[in-house]
């Protein structure tokens, strides 16, 4: 798989992920690397929901503590194929 | 206006830290009684709802009975401020066995000597959870939220009286994952309250057969992080002498599904808070709304 396949892939895996435990309705067709966390309704304790739900569905363990400190959906993409998505 | 009320708030907690350091301790506990008693007076919705609760949670079932047992507690949380203020000189490490008496699961005290791991302790307003937390701090630092006071000087000497004990408090305001995180990191124990109304962020999980909105905090965490979580009760059982129980690791295989995990989680917190408030309800801290429906 390219490195832009795969980036669509997990995109789409966290797209699907976040579909179901977002608590607000973000605006999905412009979804992509750029889209900020924030901006998806996730605050620091949410942001738990969302690496069990990512650990399952992927089945790769993110760090907590690193995940807090990113801000774009990009930059979790982007520590998933690194840890082998 | 403000710093000069502050100012009298100040000199008054003065006063009374001051008494409570030096008077004898019984004597000390009959003042913080009389003054229960007086705000038992003026507090009509606590009282109301203090009864009801218990009414609610089936331990009592007469009225007259439940009223008499809330006012009870709320002599316990007076109670809890002195034993809190005075816990430095009875669990110095010369007296602490005359004190306590030792409860622990193995898998807790293991995880508690181990210098490399990190702990998550579960406790609710129940005994004086204050003490708890101060033998615990002979482990490791131990992290919790407290509720700022609203005045900075009392806050102060309240912040100072605390660090005796290598507790550090976490600002409720401030109580962000990020936060938490940093503590567990660190090997320390973080010590969460999970009994309170959580609100949006809560998951409605029985508590005494009837729901009740439950934090998940402390679940999650243990979830995604995988550190030790275990639920811990200090029970008075006479003058400065208590019983310190620590159930054993609370061990949820995860399932696939977060909310099945969630909800094995904190029924087993919910169900060893209950046993222990089934033990002396009169030490339990009613007058809670835990019920909002």
């Amino acid at each position: 798989m390219s490195e832009q396949s795969k980036e669509s892939h997990v995109l789409e895996q966290l797209k699907g992920i976040l579909e179901e435990s977002s608590t607000v309705e973000p605006d999905w067709d412009s979804f992509g690397p750029a889209t900020a966390i924030e901006s998806l309704g996730l605050d620091s304790l949410t942001i738990l929901d969302l690496l069990y739900d990512i650990e399952e569905v992927t089945g790769i363990h993110l760090e907590a503590k690193q995940v807090l400190n990113i801000t774009t959906i990009g930059e979790i993409v982007s520590l998933l194929i690194e840890k082998g998505a | 206006m403000k710093s000069v009320r502050h100012l009298l708030e100040y000199c008054f907690f003065r006063i009374v830290l001051f008494l409570c350091d030096t008077l004898p301790y019984r004597f000390t506990c009959a003042v913080a009684r009389g003054a229960a008693n007086v705000w038992w007076l003026f507090d009509r919705k606590r009282r109301i709802v203090g009864r009801d609760n218990i009414l609610r949670a089936g331990i009592e079932s007469d009225p007259k009975q439940a009223t008499a047992l809330a006012k009870k507690a709320s002599h316990n949380m007076a109670i809890v401020i002195v034993e809190s203020l005075r816990s430095t000189d009875f669990l110095g490490d010369d007296n602490v066995d005359d004190h306590l008496t030792l409860k622990i699961a193995p898998d807790v005290q293991a995880v508690l000597e181990d210098p490399d791991q990190s702990l998550i302790i579960t406790s609710g307003h129940y005994g004086n959870w204050e003490v708890a937390g101060h033998w615990v701090s002979r482990y490791k630092p131990v992290a919790g939220i407290t509720r700022a006071m609203n005045n900075p000087l009392i806050e102060r000497v309240v912040k100072k009286r605390k660090s005796r004990y290598r507790f550090r408090p976490i600002p409720k305001h401030d109580g962000n994952t990020g936060r938490f995180l940093e503590v567990l990191d660190n090997n320390e124990i973080l010590a969460l309250l999970f009994d309170q109304h959580a609100g949006d962020y809560g998951m409605m999980i029985d508590f005494f057969g009837i729901p009740a909105a439950t934090f998940k905090t402390a679940a999650m965490l243990h979830l995604v992080t995988r550190t030790p979580l275990c639920f811990v009760s200090c029970r008075r059982t006479g003058p400065m002498k208590f019983e310190i129980t620590a159930s054993p690791l609370i061990k949820q295989p995860r399932s696939g599904n977060k909310n099945t995990d969630l909800e094995g989680i904190l029924n087993s917190l919910n169900r060893d808070l209950e046993s222990a408030i089934r033990e002396d309800p009169s030490q339990y801290l009613w007058g809670h709304r835990r019920w909002r429906d």
